[in-house]
């Protein structure tokens, strides 16, 4: 056995002049000689040592060091709202202006001409809550499905947990949000219905139910978070999905009970079930019963709520974890 | 008799003893691309229906490129490696494979710590100043805020950007930019580099500046990868040089020597001399070596040797 593995001194390295500022590290390397090919170096490495770059580590470990870029995606989520609406006359102002004329234009529509609004109590705070939150959810889901191939440049440059991307998306609409959400809060005070017509006490205004709102809004963020990473992976994989997204979102805006109520058009009661297990339409109804109605949501809507918030952003966790050696040739 | 450490489990097996300093192990890496192409002769093999849907939505028919083509190699702690080739031989790829933000068709690459690609084309947001530039491109890169905050002095300075760090990116020249995404890139201080023609951009003074800071990276560094056009630069500043040629590994060796053999090469490439260009590469060729790479396990000692052996 010794003919074919004995380390041979005629690598170049070891034949060349080295600069003289710094000695040159020779290494011998096993050598065996073939006929008719090139010789061939065998390199014997320590498999225990040296990892696979790129490789999808475990689930785990992957959250960890999705935890070590928090502050990436927050700066960048950051950034991106700083910067959204540069180069116009009334910069981060439509920011809220968006949102508004948004509502403006359905209170028109549907209020007034189609008058949708018919036998629902304060239907411009019940406008106003659909429109803003369902604009968070659409919003962030066309946005963060278009993450991973609006950052390929990133994706290219560096190497980091690649759902850090479609979070940083999350991240970023989640802030746009909050000037929308003060806002919201504001006009459905000013809003509050004439009809009783005296002044209602703070201590009433201000019922203790507003603080499940936060709760509710969370369980959204989750919706948000989990539907992100699906769409995310999917466009990466086909890039048409993108524009398949918006139609899926228009469709579940229509779905969701933003401007008018189900009430008056469904009576069909297997349609009517369908419709009440939607996440979104949940989110909406929960939130007009805590703001407007004064009335605590029920419990079968935290659980139906809760169930999809969860089940998705697990689901979509996986999902995209699963992916992840793939995004590198988006 | 039983080893008593893994260098020396690894020396019994294969009488090799340098084992523990390898840094990047590439085993046996293969790139396609498909690419779009307006070549009339790879529309012509497509068949006359996919054409026609081809024309209506307006897609151009594909062909494949391979960009790399069986490219082995192993880098060692203090080995400085240029990469020299053409435009488009692969060098670029390489050192994206090697960096693990691109999957190959085929192969894998073992590094030691994770590799980080220095390259001038880092993605920065042009709406957002200098400043904020640097901290998102230092967080991107994995450091902490106290870590940006206290290289963020020192990057300032190797841009020698002056007070114009403080207005938009949109605003810089493209030598600018460049100058901001180097000293960024640079900041990273990582065991395993790879610059990809970092050296070129700039002005002069920058590039004495860039060049200062380069050799200080190599000195920290495990290991470094160089892509450049100019084969000086690396017969300068590499100990090793790696010659691809359309995907493949030509050379592999002494920096100086296959750096004076590609320019050769190239010279006779420039000035049209075909023939004798070939019969260059192809002396070069023959000159060069294989590597196979063998992952020993040593996790499992029972196991038998993986590598090749003659009897």
């Amino acid at each position: 056995m010794s003919g074919d593995t004995t380390p041979t001194g005629t690598t170049p390295a070891a034949a060349q002049p080295t600069p003289a500022d710094e000695p040159r590290p020779v290494f011998t390397r096993p050598l065996l000689v073939r006929e008719g090919r090139r010789p061939l170096h065998v390199e014997p490495v320590d498999g225990t040592v040296l990892r696979p770059v790129a490789s999808r580590p475990p689930l785990r470990e992957y959250l960890r060091l999705l935890w070590d870029r928090r502050h990436f995606i927050v700066a960048d989520a950051r950034a991106r709202v700083a910067t959204s609406n540069s180069g116009t006359l009334l910069g981060r102002a439509w920011l809220v202006l968006s949102p508004l004329l948004d509502a403006a234009v359905y209170l028109v529509i549907f209020g007034l001409l189609l008058r949708s609004s018919r036998g629902i109590d304060n239907f411009i705070g019940y406008l106003l809550i659909g429109v803003f939150l369902f604009r968070l959810t659409s919003s962030t889901v066309s946005a963060g499905a278009r993450s991973l191939i609006a950052g390929r440049s990133l994706v290219r440059s560096f190497s980091f947990p690649r759902a850090s991307l479609p979070l940083a998306t999350v991240a970023r609409q989640t802030l746009a949000f909050v000037p929308t959400l003060v806002l919201l809060v504001v006009l459905v005070l000013l809003t509050r219905p004439a009809a009783e017509d005296t002044w209602t006490p703070p201590a009433e205004l201000l019922s203790w139910r507003w603080l499940l709102v936060p709760v509710v809004l969370a369980l959204q963020l989750a919706l948000n978070l989990g539907l992100t990473l699906i769409a995310a992976r999917a466009t990466a994989r086909v890039p048409d999905l993108a524009q398949v997204v918006g139609v899926l979102m228009r469709f579940w805006l229509y779905g969701s009970a933003v401007f008018f109520s189900f009430d008056r058009f469904i009576d069909h009661p297997t349609l009517l079930q369908v419709v009440e297990l939607n996440p979104m339409f949940r989110v909406l109804d929960m939130v007009r019963d805590c703001m407007l109605y004064g009335q605590t949501p029920t419990w079968e809507s935290w659980a139906i709520l809760t169930s999809w918030s969860v089940g998705l952003l697990v689901l979509g966790t996986v999902f995209f974890w699963r992916g992840e050696e793939s995004y590198g040739s988006v | 008799m039983a080893p008593s450490s893994p260098a020396e489990a690894v020396r019994a097996v294969t009488g090799y003893a340098a084992v523990t300093s390898v840094q990047v192990a590439v085993d046996d890496v293969h790139v396609r691309y498909r690419t779009p192409s307006t070549d009339a002769a790879a529309n012509a093999e497509v068949p006359r229906p996919v054409r026609v849907l081809n024309r209506v939505i307006g897609r151009q028919p594909t062909v494949l490129n391979r960009a790399l083509a069986g490219i082995s190699l192993v880098a060692r702690s203090g080995e400085a490696v240029g990469v020299v080739g053409l435009n488009g031989s692969g060098k670029s790829t390489l050192l994206r494979i090697i960096a693990g933000l691109e999957r190959p068709a085929r192969g894998t690459v073992l590094a030691r710590t994770t590799p980080v690609l220095l390259g001038v084309n880092a993605a920065m947001l042009p709406e957002l100043t200098g400043q904020q530039n640097v901290r998102l491109g230092c967080l991107a890169m994995g450091m902490t805020p106290e870590q940006v905050s206290a290289s963020y002095k020192e990057i300032v300075e190797l841009s020698g950007l002056g007070p114009a760090i403080h207005q938009p990116m949109k605003t810089y020249s493209s030598g600018m930019g460049a100058r901001l995404k180097f000293a960024i890139a640079a900041a990273a201080n990582p065991q395993i580099l790879l610059i990809d023609e970092a050296l070129a951009t700039g002005d002069a003074a920058f590039r004495e500046r860039s060049e200062e800071r380069m050799s200080q990276l190599r000195e920290n560094a495990g290991c470094t990868f160089l892509v450049s056009h100019a084969a000086k630069t690396i017969e300068e500043t590499c100990t090793r040089a790696i010659w691809l040629h359309k995907g493949r590994l030509v050379m592999d060796g002494g920096a100086y020597d296959v750096a004076q053999k590609y320019r050769w090469w190239a010279w006779n490439v420039a000035k049209g001399e075909t023939e004798k260009a070939a019969g260059l590469l192809e002396d070069a060729f023959g000159e060069g070596h294989d590597t196979a790479v063998r992952v020993t396990d040593l996790y499992d000692p029972s196991a038998p040797p993986r590598h090749a052996r003659r009897d």
